[in-house]
């Protein structure tokens, strides 16, 4: 007893031996067995985002299964544990003291520490820590928290906030208080300096982290932001000095994962040596994105989708994804994947899973995930015949000069790396036989954008043919999902233009989030981090369905390289190769982004 | 010919139709065959002195001249028992006229050509002798073209046949043609109706008689095909498996306003719903018509009201207004109004509830609810859809699972609007389900002035198309729907349900709807 409840840990990284029920009555407590079996149930269960509503006083902690009936034992200790705890109780107790101090709830306190590998780097500083402080700020955080950034650079805690805080922002519907919860986030933030491939340096993270847990179920979440060939290393190291013995250790990874069948596989393999697969949350930030999450939504709860959700229905589905930007100087990585591995293969294949799968048995991840794995492994391989791909070249307009993809000095001079590219995939299934997918993704474009434009078929006998002329394509209807910018959901429908005789037009019905939501859309780092959290394994990818994705590229993919198949060269800022034209037209599609009405 | 005035000199050319572009006309007669003859437009409006024909059918014409739909020669006649002169009836016409809010240039130089056009002639409805002498003023103005004659009675309904007896005999055109343009009421019943179809139809052909229903010149109930027939989309969604409702609400924000006599003698049910409603609701659920022939789409409407079920009195809820204190204001109850006896049954709202016994509606409530001295004044038709089967996000919906289904909404008032209501994640971490709308504004897509209902009729009537024009049948079969049941309520003195002028109208509304399982969207969506 005297062992767990001290603030130190042991000198392995455990901080403390992982217990069975056993334990119990070894340290004399037999009666609490129940009870506490039952707290840590309850405690798992409602580690979601309303449960952090321990109460601050008389709180049981549970430690490897067994119970310490003593409160907080940390005061008067010279680690920095105390200062998280004030800013902890200052946060909280306004809200909760006055509902919930009057019970002696008895519950075990969990905590979580998240620790962002390769913290110095630019997705870290960007995106990760932002989010995470986004999330404090909402509130979404468990009580307790700690965040540690790891990394090779020499810095001290101090500096790590400093070089966090510049990133942080508060949401611009929110302001109040941001300055103190500023101030209270960056007091759970630490640094520790080591190894990417160091069992030591990870084993003194374990310590530290041990010692901000103070005791808690030690929930450790690890987000690699770092490259792909060190990610199997730094697993190998957190997973073996510095997982939780009492808690659980998910670990994120985002993309690339491989380049291929085979080097995903080896990837996957590799993570799996130290990790079960219900620990890797592999990060596909599209699948976070507000509009993508309602997908589902708007599929599954409204009844006049459900009809129309087929071939019979619908004629063509585009995915579209632009940057009206190119390498910018940082072509390095891109340079050794290109468009279809960097947005095709994972983003815009989720999409379109998310888009065509079956209605899955529930919304949990296990079923949502067997689904879009039908999906894919419903596709037809793609063929060369089926793709289209494009590199932007230097282009002037207005006496500026915009470079080439090429004169990027991180590109080889003679790269045939796409940069654009437009492809036609079929689901050969009852739902969706014949219809194309088509995609399309490039860098350099003349617009920012991501959206689903989903076109329906022609009306059959239509009354109205003399009212549309002779371009029966104008006058379909078409639903678009505009992911960004600027969220949107319309409906494209024919109308009478107001007046006398008849004629039509098409119309929008229409949804644009900035007028209907006042709130601010969380960036969909936010949504994933918290799901991690959470457990929530709905928007992250499992093994099976990397695989099957893979196996539908990889041969494109190697026939492009290996035939060194050039690229369409499309004028920076352009609407790209004219080739994805007639891509489209062999299928009889228009691409909806370039028709008149845009 | 007799020459007379402004159209001497205006050179042959054909009707401009309502596709040709008036700019258009022109350039036209260069092109024509010179052997076709002239033809001129001869409008009659008998009743001229009359409330709706000043407000509504001399400025439906103005505006169609304005906007050059009318063809090259016309006259716009007024005739009415009161003595006038030529002179009296252009000053009475032009202090109605207004110009197009968007089309503002010469407008004034229009409305002096407009109202040059513009002659009288005084006589009593029912005298042949001076219908011939209309006829001779018709025939000096028409100047030898060939001359088609276009009357319109606004008049009570009780001359009507007086006049088209004499109309027709007296005034109507020998080598063009000649049409009526009458507006309800069309009888109280199936057997007033009828008599009064009969005696029409001695003295005009069917093709001759345009039965108007304005309500059916309104914009949005013209898209209401378009929208079902043009989109896809709607394809599939058009039937019982899965809509679970359709609600046709029509409401005024005013009484009777001391103008209550004819109002009593017809009740709101004669005077809203056996027309306008049940007209939309034709239009809403009929099957596809073959063209969008006039015939056809008749057709297709009489289909529909010839399967509807016959009304019992327990579809049915009625109500009258009543007198109603508000912020020190005084509103009076409908039998305050001087011009109504004291005791009054008279329904001056209700609500009913329809079903269409054939393959695509079969078990479709259909809910029609319209009144007088309601809260707002709209007309709306809601389409209800059904829930989703073994809905995924039941968990999120919470178990009021009839504020999760869909809804389309088409607003005909104020406001034109097309909105789809559908559920939607509130945007955010976390998954929370809201209805949002997928609208259609039309005050923002489209800034043009939408034109009167009436301008569309008359220039239909004018081109012969009767697409919006009742058929005889339609009109029986919509008395036979109606007229058991109001025969039942009078000779039962069935007592309406009073409620207070500026209400939501009688609760026994909401009884009816929840008999059928269905709640009223316009009380829902109180932020309309």
């Amino acid at each position: 007893m005297a062992t767990l409840s001290s603030p130190h840990c042991p000198s392995s990284s455990y901080c403390y031996s992982s217990s069975s029920s056993s334990s119990e009555s070894r340290y004399g407590h037999p009666r609490l067995v129940k009870i506490s079996s039952i707290s840590k149930r309850l405690a798992q269960k409602t580690l979601s985002r309303h449960a952090q509503k321990n109460p601050n006083s008389n709180v049981v902690r549970m430690q490897g299964g067994s119970m310490a009936t003593k409160t907080i034992p940390i005061e008067g200790d010279s680690t920095p544990l105390k200062t998280p705890k004030d800013g902890l109780f200052s946060a909280t107790s306004w809200q909760e003291s006055s509902d919930l101090s009057g019970f002696n709830v008895r519950k075990d306190e969990s905590t979580v520490s998240i620790t962002v590998v390769g913290a110095s780097g630019d997705l870290a500083k960007k995106k990760i820590f932002p989010a995470l402080f986004a999330l404090y700020y909402e509130d979404f955080l468990p009580k307790h928290f700690t965040i540690y950034g790891y990394a090779r650079s020499k810095m001290t805690d101090e500096e790590l906030r400093n070089m966090v805080s510049k990133t942080l922002t508060c949401r611009i519907d929110k302001r109040e208080n941001c300055g103190e919860k500023m101030e209270e986030f960056l007091k759970r933030c630490f640094y520790h300096s080591g190894q990417y491939d160091s069992l030591k340096n990870f084993a003194e993270l374990g310590k530290k982290l041990c010692q901000h847990e103070a005791g808690r179920i030690a929930n450790r979440l690890f987000y690699l932001s770092i490259p792909p060939n060190i990610f199997i290393d730094a697993v190998r190291c957190a997973s073996s000095s510095a997982s939780s013995t009492s808690g659980w250790t998910r670990v994120i990874v985002e993309k690339p994962f491989g380049r291929d069948s085979e080097s995903s596989a080896a990837l996957t393999r590799g993570l799996k040596q130290y990790l079960k697969e219900e620990q890797i949350f592999r990060i596909d930030h599209y699948l976070g994105k507000e509009l993508v999450e309602n997908l589902s939504v708007l599929r599954f709860s409204n009844l006049i989708f459900e009809p129309l959700w087929s071939r019979q229905y619908i004629r063509n589905v585009q995915l579209i994804f632009s940057e009206d930007f190119g390498t910018e100087g940082r072509g390095g990585y891109f340079d050794h994947y290109g468009i279809i591995r960097d947005i095709m293969q994972n983003h815009l294949l989720q999409i379109l899973a998310l888009f065509a799968m079956e209605t899955p048995i529930s919304l949990d991840a296990e079923d949502i995930r067997n689904e879009k794995v039908k999906v894919l492994r419903s596709m037809r391989p793609l063929k060369l015949s089926d793709v289209i791909i494009g590199q932007y070249k230097s282009h002037t307009r207005g006496g500026v000069t915009y470079p080439g993809y090429t004169d990027d000095k991180t590109v080889p001079k003679d790269s045939l790396t796409p940069t654009f590219a437009a492809a036609a995939l079929f689901i050969d299934n009852a739902r969706w036989d014949g219809v194309p997918f088509l995609m399309k993704a490039g860098k350099a474009l003349h617009t920012r954008r991501a959206e689903i434009r989903v076109q329906f078929r022609h009306v059959p006998g239509n009354l109205y043919n003399r009212n549309f002329g002779t371009d029966l394509d104008q006058a379909t209807n078409e639903l678009v999902i505009r992911v960004q910018p600027d969220e949107a959901i319309y409906l494209k429908i024919n109308n009478k233009v107001p007046g006398l005789g008849m004629r039509l037009d098409r119309s929008n019905l229409n949804l644009h989030y900035a007028a209907r939501y006042s709130k601010e859309i969380p960036d969909a780092y936010e949504r994933l981090l918290l799901d991690a959290i959470e457990g929530e394994r709905r928007l992250f990818i499992r093994s099976d369905e990397l695989d099957a994705a893979w196996a539908l590229f990889t041969p494109l993919l190697k026939e492009l390289e290996k035939k060194k198949v050039h690229p369409e060269y499309y004028p920076y800022g352009s609407r790209g190769p004219i080739g994805a034209h007639y891509l489209a037209a062999r299928y009889n599609v228009r691409w909806g982004d370039l028709g008149l009405d845009q | 010919m007799a020459k007379d005035g402004f159209d001497v000199d205006v050179p042959e050319g054909p009707v401009v139709t309502k596709d040709a572009e008036p700019e258009v006309g022109h350039q036209f007669f260069y092109f024509s065959e010179p052997t076709e003859e002239e033809t001129t437009l001869s409008i009659t409006v008998v009743g001229a002195s009359g409330d709706l024909a000043r407000k509504k059918i001399f400025p439906a014409l103005f505006a169609l001249f304005y906007e050059g739909y009318l063809p090259e020669n016309f006259t716009v006649f007024g005739y009415a028992r009161t003595k006038m002169n030529d002179e009296e009836l252009q000053n009475m016409i032009s202090q109605t006229l207004t110009c197009r809010i968007d089309k503002r240039e010469n407008c004034d130089d229009k409305m002096k050509e407009f109202l040059q056009r513009c002659f009288y002639h005084s006589g009593q409805y029912n005298s042949e002798n001076d219908f011939a002498e209309l006829d001779l003023k018709l025939r000096e103005k028409e100047g030898g073209r060939v001359p088609n004659r276009l009357f319109y009675l606004s008049i009570p309904p009780n001359i009507f046949v007086d006049v088209v007896r004499c109309a027709s005999r007296r005034a109507s055109s020998e080598k063009g043609w000649t049409r009526v343009i009458v507006e309800k009421p069309f009888g109280r019943d199936s057997e007033s109706s009828r008599e009064l179809t009969r005696s029409l139809k001695q003295y005009l052909a069917e093709d001759q008689i345009f039965r108007i229903d304005h309500y059916l010149g309104k914009e949005l109930v013209e898209n209401l095909s378009v929208l079902r027939f043009s989109n896809l989309v709607f394809e599939p969604l058009w039937s019982r498996n899965y809509i679970q409702n359709v609600q046709f609400i029509f409401s005024e924000d005013i009484g009777t306003e001391g103008r209550g006599g004819y109002f009593d003698h017809y009740g709101i049910i004669r005077d809203i719903m056996q027309n306008h409603l049940l007209q939309i609701l034709a239009l809403f659920a009929m099957e596809t018509p073959v063209s969008l022939d006039a015939e056809d789409i008749r057709n297709e409407k009489v289909k529909v009201l010839r399967s509807v079920r016959p009304f019992q009195l327990e579809d049915i809820v009625v109500g009258q207004y009543k007198g109603h204190s508000k912020g020190g204001k005084s509103y009076p109850g409908y039998t305050d109004d001087p011009t109504v006896p004291k005791n009054s049954l008279t329904p001056t709202f209700a609500a009913a509830a329809l079903f269409i016994d054939n393959a695509r509606w079969d078990g479709v409530p259909f809910l029609m609810k319209t009144g007088k001295a309601l809260y707002t004044k709209r007309a709306e038709i809601r389409v209800q859809f059904r829930h989703v089967p073994g809905n995924l996000f039941r968990g999120n919906i919470g178990y009021d699972l009839d504020r999760t289904t869909n809804e389309l909404v088409i607003r005909v008032q104020p406001d034109e609007a097309i909105f789809l209501k559908i559920n939607n994640k509130v945007p955010g971490l976390g998954m929370r389900l809201d209805r949002s709308d997928l609208n259609l504004l039309y005050k923002a897509r489209y800034p043009i002035e939408i034109p009167d209902a009436y301008e569309r009729l008359l220039l239909d009537a004018i081109e012969g198309e009767r697409r919006l024009f009742i058929r005889s049948d339609e009109l029986d079969a919509a008395w036979a729907l109606f007229t058991p049941l109001l025969k039942e309520l009078e000779e039962n003195k069935i007592a309406p349900e009073l409620y207070p002028y500026g209400s939501r109208g009688p609760v026994g509304a909401h009884y009816l709807a929840a008999k059928h399982g269905v709640r009223w969207g316009d009380l829902i969506d109180e932020y309309l």
